[in-house]
């Protein structure tokens, strides 16, 4: 039951981060790779503030929403002089940068990471409350990402994606824009990391590494890039499937890299033969 | 007050290790200008070199040249299969830069993952000892691995140059790089200049993952982090300035050496990651001194400064 319990929260988990990365990088048009290290901070500042503070979970997941959006503010500010593949190679540098930061400091535990962090809920329905939770979490994301990206801000987004000098031209504010969809799509990554943190009581550095990036953007890629639903019917088969694995009783050492082998495989597989993902349409995933 | 002999045998040690740096620096810059692409494929390709040259080492106990041989045909090979029935395809689509982005990052990780359940996760050497025979030259201690890896480095880099100058498949690499569309118009197949560049570049790569991995382990991981190094050092050059990009890489070895001197090593990734960062932001495209010199030696003294014209993609 509790092997459900965490199935179905990882899927929650991965649906709020493919969902608010494709709100930056399929809506949006900003490539970054940066996305683990928002989901990491939230993760952390939840952890830290509820191990040292005893303050209420959910002051402590807001929180770390908050230093999630406040570090989105940081890359969008400095990276407000370049874009397209310049930005993704300077959110790769603030990416890896952050993480060692966070890997050498002492007071996030170091690489041996940080296991202090509060059990909320105690008792046999711990999982089930989460999965809600978590659930509720993923669906109010969705939903704020859908209804915002079909309102007027939304077509504004997308006119910026597809031509930033015509929509400089109508007077949009790029800058703005910018600033907004990272501190949305950010701030919902530090969502997801609360969650993640008071669910599973441990986090290190390990998890929030740049593969992870590759990760959420398979997600997306096979889902459908640029669309509501794509993000979810993709972290839905990509935890699911590599579930498979573990019950082909392979030796510990083994089961990473065919999982990673099974996400790959399937990336470049949709690249090349289905672009647009299993709910896009042709060609969307070219887009950019 | 630090001693001057350490000095020298700090920035020769920095000079040796650097040595890998370039040839790595110097294939991403080269693909980059010529196919205009960031090409993190290169970190599959580098472990695919490596541990051909592993296997056929250790596991078959061929003799290095041999090793060298079959690593060398196997990064030609898949680096030219990536050409023409990946990037190429890609590139025929329109795909954007995101596209192969995704496409060479996630090539690399399932080249990763590929390696990993071959040969595990323990860090390899080429020869079973990294330590090579030193001999003190001037009060600095000088190995032949040390010797080996600048020598080897050096002529690579004369090489490059000299098949980009005198060569017409290298001159037709930089009208390529210049401007794809009109080397066309003048009978050029850009193709032809997208495969040349990658297999110059797969044969880089196999030097410089030679020589890394007969200094130190390697993982199927580490490449991913080499061409990270490639990528600051190609950036810090300047987008399509190949042999500058190869000096950024040196001044980026140097800067690791002599950072020992005054912050721990823990943090010495980190200061990478800073410059990489850093040089994004405030030079996007290379250090702007670099690029006031190119101006004036363009222009002369006695042009007008009045000819906008871009300082990046032309021909090194």
């Amino acid at each position: 039951m509790e092997y459900l319990a965490s199935t179905i929260l990882l899927i929650g988990i991965f649906v709020i981060l493919a969902a608010s990365y494709n709100l930056i990088i399929g809506y949006g048009g900003l490539n970054t790779v940066a996305h683990p290290i928002f989901f990491a901070l939230g993760a952390y500042t939840s952890g830290l503030l509820g191990a040292a503070t005893g303050l209420p979970a959910v002051v402590c997941v807001l929180a770390g929403v908050a230093v999630a959006m406040a570090a989105s503010f940081v890359l969008a500010i400095t990276t407000l002089r370049i874009s397209g593949d310049y930005l993704l190679i300077a959110s790769l540098g603030f990416q890896l940068g952050l993480l060692q930061l966070v890997n050498n400091v002492e007071f996030t535990g170091g690489p041996a990471g940080l296991s202090s962090i509060p059990d909320t809920f105690a008792g046999p329905g711990r999982g089930a409350i989460y999965v809600v939770i978590c659930t509720a979490a993923a669906a109010l994301v969705v939903w704020a990402i859908w209804r915002t990206m079909n309102g007027p801000f939304g077509r504004a987004v997308r006119a910026m994606r597809d031509d930033e000098l015509a929509c400089a031209a109508l007077g949009r504010s790029l800058i703005g824009m910018k600033i907004r969809i990272f501190a949305l799509g950010c701030g919902a990554a530090g969502l997801a990391g609360g969650i993640y943190a008071y669910y599973f009581q441990y986090i290190s550095p390990e998890q929030f590494q740049v593969a992870q990036s590759a990760e959420i953007l398979t997600m997306v890629v096979l889902g459908g890039i640029g669309t509501t639903l794509g993000p979810i019917v993709g972290a839905l088969v990509l935890v699911v499937l590599p579930q498979a694995i573990n019950f082909l009783h392979l030796p510990n050492g083994l089961v990473g890299p065919a999982q990673g082998i099974i996400f790959t495989a399937l990336v470049i597989l949709f690249l090349f033969l289905r672009p647009g993902g299993l709910v896009g349409t042709a060609g969307a995933g070219a887009a950019h | 007050m630090i001693e001057p002999a350490i000095l020298l045998q700090i920035l020769w040690t920095g000079i040796a290790m650097s040595s890998y740096f370039v040839l790595l620096t110097v294939a991403f810059a080269l693909t980059l200008k010529v196919e205009k692409l960031w090409n993190f494929a290169q970190a599959g390709l580098m472990g695919v070199a490596f541990f051909a040259m592993f296997y056929a080492m250790n596991a078959l106990a061929l003799p290095t040249w041999a090793g060298i041989a079959i690593g060398l045909g196997a990064t030609i090979a898949a680096a030219v299969a990536l050409e023409v029935w990946a990037i190429g395809v890609l590139r025929a689509r329109n795909s954007g830069g995101l596209t192969f982005f995704i496409f060479t990052l996630v090539f690399s990780q399932f080249a990763a993952y590929a390696l990993t359940i071959l040969f595990g996760t323990e860090p390899e050497t080429i020869y079973p000892s990294v330590m090579s025979p030193v001999r003190i030259l001037g009060g600095v201690a000088v190995s032949d691995w040390d010797l080996l890896a600048v020598a080897t480095t050096l002529a690579l880099m004369a090489a490059l140059w000299a098949f980009l100058r005198f060569t017409r498949d290298g001159q037709f690499m930089i009208a390529v790089s210049d401007n794809a569309k009109l080397a066309e118009i003048y009978g050029i197949s850009a193709k032809r200049a997208y495969v040349i560049s990658g297999v110059i570049a797969a044969i880089f790569l196999t030097a410089g993952i030679f020589l890394y991995g007969t200094r130190a382990g390697v993982t199927p991981d580490v490449p991913l982090v080499l061409v990270l190094t490639a990528v600051i050092g190609a950036l810090l050059g300047g987008i399509g300035r190949i042999f500058a990009a190869g000096v950024a890489a040196v001044s980026l070895g140097l800067l690791q050496s002599f950072s020992i001197l005054f912050i721990p090593s823990k943090w010495q990734a980190l200061l990478l990651y800073g410059v990489l960062f850093g040089a994004l932001i405030l030079f996007p495209r290379g250090l702007p001194a670099w690029r006031i010199w190119r101006l004036r030696r363009r222009l002369g003294p006695a042009t007008p400064p009045a000819a906008p014209e871009p300082l990046t993609e032309a021909g090194e």
